[in-house]
């Protein structure tokens, strides 16, 4: 007596190709930096500076492994996300309302995290 | 760091291992990654917690998913406690921006201390639960009725469907807060302590407790992830070899995990425990102190 088969069924979709592609990316990213190895700085600035959507397309184009495993990395942070907006999707399919209340705040911990982090903490 | 061929295989081996013992052990890979990252390769240990907590979403995709494909975890109850885990988490990272290395350093070792003491005090007093059918017959609060969560799922070594009744949702998101708050401070998923509040507080079965606490963990990590990336923390080069270690490691661990259960495996986490709390916190009173504790091995 499986109720919420819809959910089920969504959740389990975005984990596994959430989980795919992101090792995909940083198994190319990995290989990639060991064609070249160099010495990487670990500091906060140089991590920022490829914070920038012409630097991710440009490092994507001459194969810059940063480039591949950044991706990989916001791919993996947002297979966790994706899960809880289909499960809210999924939660409202069902009618199952008092759910989508509860899923979304869980989506709102998330946003608040995002504004928090971009104005103010950082 | 110099990123070479013998860096990069260590690394990927390292969080392979971890994801092996931690599969093996029933915990999380967070718990021996973020020591070795910080004993072993020597990155300072924001990098590390940071880089573990990203790993941690892999392994809690890889497990999560398995356990949501059979039906174990428990969604209604996950979500719920996802409120309280995500705040948790927010909290716990934003704490880990502001404290110094060396506090961070103490509270990992006391961490590792603490998971190594419970290693031995856990009891799985489920089988006779299941047997008298005690988890259907509980009693609900009135937030637990609210939610009304329930579940049932097939338990392969009882032979039969365990019916159970959800409980004392309060406490089970207090403990759930804390648990959240540990995962995005320290980079560690946080499971033993959601299981155990499930298990002990909320009437749920161990086996629907640890799938749902697996799936619980990946958008935990998410929350501390996405504030860790936004700080520039997260560093892919490091990543990269870790997620992919620790996933490998935890499907292998939990391939051949089946009856390995024992007192000896324990006492081997014990052990890793005392040894890698040792190590923390002799690295803590090094860096602050100048205080020089002698190195074991």
């Amino acid at each position: 007596m499986i109720q919420e088969e819809n959910v089920y069924v969504g959740v389990y979709k975005v984990l596994m190709a959430g989980m795919a592609l992101s090792t995909l990316f940083f198994i190319v990213g990995v290989v990639l930096s060991l064609a070249h190895p160099a010495v990487v700085p670990l500091n906060r600035d140089w991590i920022r500076a490829h914070y920038h959507w012409s630097v991710v397309l440009s490092g994507f184009a001459h194969g810059d492994p940063a480039s591949y495993m950044l991706t990989g990395t916001l791919l993996l942070i947002l297979t966790p996300v994706m899960r809880v907006i289909v499960s809210i999707y999924a939660f409202f399919i069902d009618k199952d309302y008092k759910y989508v209340v509860v899923t979304s705040i869980v989506l709102l911990v998330m946003v608040l995290t995002v504004i928090l982090a971009r104005f103010g903490l950082t | 760091m110099y990123y070479s061929y013998e860096y990069v295989f260590a690394l990927l081996g390292a969080a392979s291992l971890a994801g092996l013992l931690g599969a093996l052990l029933g915990v999380g890979g967070g718990i021996f990654i973020v020591p070795v990252m910080v004993l072993a390769f020597r990155l300072p240990v924001k990098i590390a917690v940071a880089a573990s907590i990203v790993s941690v979403i892999a392994t809690s995709n890889a497990g999560g998913s398995k356990y949501v494909d059979q039906r174990i975890t428990n969604l209604r109850l996950g979500m719920f406690l996802e409120i309280a885990t995500t705040i948790g988490a927010l909290s716990g990272s934003i704490l880990a921006l502001y404290l110094s290395e060396w506090v961070m350093l103490m509270l990992f070792s006391g961490l590792l201390a603490y998971m190594g003491y419970t290693a031995f005090v856990t009891r799985r007093l489920d089988d006779a639960r299941i047997a008298s059918g005690a988890f259907a017959a509980a009693r609900q609060d009135r937030l637990s009725a609210f939610l009304d969560i329930s579940g049932d799922y097939y338990d392969q070594a009882a032979g039969r469907t365990v019916e159970y009744v959800v409980t004392g949702a309060p406490i089970g998101a207090a403990i759930s807060y804390l648990a959240g708050m540990a995962s995005g401070l320290l980079g560690v998923g946080g499971g033993v302590l959601k299981v155990s509040a499930m298990n002990q507080h909320m009437n749920v079965p161990m086996k629907a407790a640890v799938g749902t606490s697996k799936l619980m963990i990946g958008v935990t990590a998410a929350v501390s992830s996405i504030l860790f990336f936004l700080a520039g923390l997260i560093h892919f080069y490091v990543v990269a070899p870790v997620a992919i270690g620790t996933t490998t490691g935890a499907t292998i661990g939990t391939m051949i995990m089946n009856r390995l259960h024992s007192a000896y495996l324990k006492w081997l986490f014990a052990v890793l425990m005392a040894y890698l709390s040792y190590g923390m916190l002799a690295k803590a009173l090094a860096i602050h102190f100048g205080l020089h504790l002698p190195v074991l091995v």
